[in-house]
């Protein structure tokens, strides 16, 4: 394990009748740290519902890659060019 | 990447398109927006130290958990700019515990000591100002897509920093006395850090593929303006004294001193006096401030502290 694990992303409404939003994304070696990750990170707002999902879980219908996939699950190696 | 040219993707962020992922970018573009959130997530990840540093005087339990909150918002914000990095490539445990500390891209101000609650309130004045000021503007015009999305909670955060410093900056100057000249000293030598905070000035500037890309919107000196009309009328009307000037007639703040000028770190002093070239203030930039390596440090031994008592 790299030590970030895998991507999630993190969804979130307000209220009930709210539509879900994508709130951003956290680095997490499992689930349950994602899941707190993304309470703590995210805590902009007394959201209603959260929710996180992996990146890689997410299916594209109409365009050639799935949406979050900017340079791969998770970027790409480690070490690169960052200046 | 190479859907478009630099010229092309230039001509069409400037007509509203927004880029959303790695085939959208040039190199040159995805040079920028690295450079960019790399300054942007070092600077949000070194003010939680400074802050911590200062918090630790903080004058009850109350004020000592506002602290927290504002140290835990910004480590939640560096976080996000990291995140963003790790999806262009850039591995986020390099960024954190592989750099050189005086390699961190953060603005000189954040690498000197913030030693109590007045220098605390007074930094998120002026430095949360600043935030405020540099990020709204990106917020409102970067083509980067996630970016944009991602300062939404940033923005929401930082304007509650900035309150809490004008508020409690207020509190101390209606305080008068003793109190009142602790933040006066501490703007003495923190109001011309958030003068420099901005970078060099347009005319020296070489480059500007942050523009060019939009990747914000305003340029340094535009920044800086924007800055000054908001810091320099408040603390008027408080009664502190800057070395700038407000005049409401023509709704512009002028310095009353020379720009730049050099600073000496040891005594918390600027040498007005002292004219240098903004060469030689690049070259002080580079070289850090006393606490840099400290600053640095501090986070990366709580990490490892952790994993050591847990391997025990």
């Amino acid at each position: 394990m790299s030590g970030n694990g895998q991507v999630y992303e993190v969804f979130a409404r307000k209220k009930r009748a709210d539509r879900f939003e994508h709130v951003g994304a956290v680095s997490a070696p499992n689930e349950q740290l994602a899941r707190v990750y993304a309470w703590q990170t995210y805590d902009e707002a007394k959201w209603f519902e959260m929710t996180v999902a992996p990146r890689d879980a997410f299916a594209a219908v109409n365009r050639p890659q799935a949406p979050f996939t900017l340079g791969g699950p998770g970027g790409r190696a480690p070490g690169a060019d960052s200046r | 990447m190479g859907r478009f040219t630099d010229e092309e993707l230039q001509r069409k962020v400037q007509e509203g398109f927004i880029v959303e992922s790695e085939e959208d970018m040039t190199e040159t573009y995805k040079r920028a927006l690295i450079t960019q959130l790399t300054v942007q997530g070092d600077t949000e990840l070194i003010s939680a130290p400074a802050y911590f540093m200062a918090a630790r005087d903080a004058p009850s339990t109350n004020t000592m958990v506002s602290a927290t909150a504002i140290i835990q918002d910004e480590l939640g914000h560096a976080n996000i700019a990291y995140r963003l990095l790790e999806d262009l490539g850039v591995d986020r445990h390099w960024l954190l515990y592989e750099r050189e500390p005086a390699h961190f891209k953060h603005p000189y101000g954040f690498d000197q000591p913030l030693m109590n609650w007045a220098e605390l309130v007074s930094a998120n004045a002026l430095y949360d100002r600043a935030g405020i000021t540099l990020l709204g503007d990106v917020h409102r015009n970067t083509s980067y897509g996630p970016l944009k999305r991602g300062l939404v909670k940033v923005s929401l955060e930082e304007n509650f920093h900035l309150r809490h410093g004008e508020v409690w900056i207020r509190r101390f100057a209606e305080a008068g006395g003793a109190a009142k000249e602790a933040v006066q000293r501490t703007l003495d030598w923190m109001f011309p850090m958030g003068v420099e905070w901005f970078g060099m000035p347009d005319d020296r500037k070489h480059h500007n593929a942050q523009l060019d890309f939009r990747l914000k919107g305003m340029t340094n000196d535009q920044l800086r303006r924007t800055w000054l009309k908001a810091v320099v009328p408040l603390c008027e009307e408080l009664g502190y004294d800057l070395p700038a000037q407000y005049d409401p007639g023509t709704d512009e703040v002028e310095l009353t001193y020379e720009l730049p000028c050099q600073y000496d770190p040891e005594a918390r002093r600027w040498l007005f006096n002292e004219t240098i070239t903004w060469k030689q203030v690049f070259q002080r930039w580079k070289a850090r401030g006393p606490m840099n390596e400290q600053y640095v440090d501090s986070l990366r031994r709580s990490r490892f502290a952790v994993e050591r008592l847990l391997a025990a």
